[in-house]
């Protein structure tokens, strides 16, 4: 900062943010490491903790905390039977969980969050854009095996489909073969407590920590009363074998004009703040599985720009950037 | 209309907007109508740039959170074509209806969906950029985008898939770039490696900036052929508008 200046950091970030923030990213004497305004460097994230089961209605929850962006997630199940989907095909095992809504994802970006978010009205668009993200890769990623999910039933030995069946749609249960009967819906409410930037990276690793530690009742069909039992006492974990993680980070080109730069200038930033993020135009978002060593990405969205380059998009520095954030993240999850 | 049908265009067909444009193209048509640069409302406004305003109304239905995250990734994009730091204090009404898109007969047709509807983009993004240019709102560039899946069972990509190819696909890629080459948008979804990724940007770029490079067309992985220049389309039916409203002189 240059000393002679009249303003203090906080007055200068206020009025003039963009100059404010190339300031820091290149400051004028070499004695000053070239920093963010928030004192990262350029590619360096800030470290999630996560503490799971921290709800203790919930079936499974995990709070998500990256600095001050702080977000959490409880997973509930409800059953329901099978006759009660009007579009069920009992042969469908593969559609199962996009066709029955048997995903059922909210977010709430809280009041007071963050400023931007006043009490009343309708969801913004960033919480409705953050839910059909959420809710397109939690079914594009198959993380959720559907077989967790399916509550079956046996029919019971001498007894026939159409024999003792008041109403013909129950489950069509002949002696002996096992049958869908009903089925766990899972709502995963994602809640934003506090809100500094980045909030999908924050709500995805929240809802994966949270189905990572959901565990469901042990349900089965009653045939007599027509209703799904669960037990109070035993319950089985949902298996999640992989827990893919999205790596967000936003270009700075310094000037506030939607032109690039004439240089051609540019800081890619990961991990943004709110601060960053209201002053970047583009940004990219890349979701990747690295299990057992090789990498596969999921999802990849970058929009709002055009300085990143598919070259940028494909050199080995982005992916393996992105690869140690999967590290850090799974380490984070699965440890705790 | 048949997948593969040629890229068809109308324009300024609604006489109160300032401009309009119906795209059809791949079975989806969507027409689109622009309004502006008008006078923005107090609270929408910004001293410096206009603020670009994208609707996206459903073929059926009223919008959910699918068309608000159309809607804000198409703004992100055409605010990098328009020059709105040229219009400070105004708006750029874009309102792209949803005339027809093409059915999966497998599959339950549901009213609201919330999953992302990629293979929608492109018709969307065109229908705006030429709406936008019969409303005689400059722009810095055009931009063109295609569609790109990854077959499940790992044959060639296909380009510009039908409903049933979208939604067998294991991933389906929406690259657009800009008449300067530049990637404006690249959404993906689906389970890819990386060298696929490498590859289906290259085809990307070769399909959107086609007419660079007119001798690589027979390289092209199955089907491309289908998938005509639409950067030519737009600028070919641009020009015979042009020529079409200067014909008194």
């Amino acid at each position: 900062m240059a000393p002679t200046a009249g303003l203090t950091r906080a007055t200068f970030a206020k009025l003039s943010p963009h100059p404010y923030l190339l300031a820091n990213l290149e400051p004028s004497s070499d004695d000053v490491p070239p920093a963010r305004s928030n004192g990262r460097a350029p590619n360096e994230v800030r470290p999630p903790t996560v503490n799971s089961s921290s709800l203790s209605h919930a079936h499974g929850s995990a709070v998500v905390r990256m600095g001050d962006t702080t977000v959490i997630c409880g997973v509930r199940g409800e059953t329901i039977l099978t006759s009660n989907i009007p579009s069920f095909r009992a042969s469908n095992n593969e559609t199962e969980l996009r066709e029955y809504d048997l995903l059922v994802p909210n977010i709430e970006l809280a009041t007071g969050c963050a400023p931007q978010f006043l009490p009343g009205g309708p969801p913004t668009t960033l919480a409705q854009t953050l839910s059909t993200r959420i809710y397109s890769l939690l079914h594009s990623s198959k993380v959720i095996n559907p077989d967790n999910l399916r509550i079956w039933h046996t029919g019971a030995e001498g007894m026939t489909a159409n024999e003792d069946r008041m109403e013909d749609d129950a489950p069509d249960a002949i002696e002996g073969e096992k049958v869908v009967a009903a089925y766990w819906v899972l709502y995963i409410d994602i809640f934003f407590i506090s809100f500094d930037g980045n909030p999908f990276d924050a709500a995805w690793a929240a809802t994966m920590a949270a189905l990572r530690d959901t565990k469901l009742p042990r349900a089965w069909y009653d045939a007599d009363r027509e209703m799904v039992i669960s037990s109070r006492k035993e319950s089985i974990p949902i298996t999640i074998t992989n827990i893919p993680i999205a790596c967000t980070a936003v270009v700075f080109t310094g000037k506030e004009t939607d032109r690039p730069s004439v240089d051609g200038k540019f800081w890619m930033l990961v991990d943004p703040d709110r601060l960053e993020e209201s002053l970047c135009d583009e940004s990219v978002t890349i979701v990747v599985d690295c299990k057992d060593g090789d990498t596969r990405i999921l999802s990849i969205s970058k929009h709002g720009g055009t300085v990143l380059t598919p070259t940028l998009l494909t050199s080995k520095q982005f992916l393996s950037w992105a690869g140690k954030r999967w590290e850090e993240f799974n380490l984070a999850i699965v440890q705790p | 209309m048949a997948p593969s049908a040629e890229p068809a265009a109308e324009l300024s067909h609604l006489p109160k907007a300032d401009g309009s444009a119906t795209f059809s193209y791949g079975g989806y048509s969507v027409v689109a109508a622009v309004n502006g640069p008008v006078e923005a409302q107090r609270r929408d406004e910004n001293a410096f740039e206009a603020l670009v305003d994208v609707i996206v109304r459903p073929a059926a239905g009223v919008g959910g959170t699918r068309e608000r995250q159309l809607e804000s990734l198409l703004q992100a994009a055409l605010r990098q074509l328009i020059p709105v730091r040229d219009y400070p204090r105004c708006v750029i009404q874009i309102t792209l209806q949803v005339a027809e898109t093409p059915e999966n007969a497998y599959v339950n047709t549901k009213l609201v969906q919330a999953s992302l509807n990629l293979p929608i983009i492109p018709a969307l993004l065109h229908a705006a950029i030429l709406a936008i240019l019969t409303a005689a709102i400059p722009l810095k560039a055009i931009a063109a985008a295609t569609v790109i899946a990854i077959p499940d069972d790992n044959t060639d990509v296909i380009v510009d898939p039908t409903a049933v190819e979208a939604d067998r696909a294991r991933s389906l890629h929406v690259l657009s770039f800009t008449s300067q080459d530049e990637l404006l948008l690249s959404e993906s979804e689906g389970s890819f490696t990386i060298d696929e990724w490498t590859k289906i940007l290259e085809l990307g770029q070769r399909i959107c900036c086609q007419h660079q490079q007119p001798g690589l067309d027979t390289a092209m992985a199955g089907g491309s052929h289908e998938s005509r220049s639409i950067k030519e389309f737009i600028r070919s039916v641009i020009e015979a508008k042009t020529a079409d409203d200067l014909y008194w002189k």
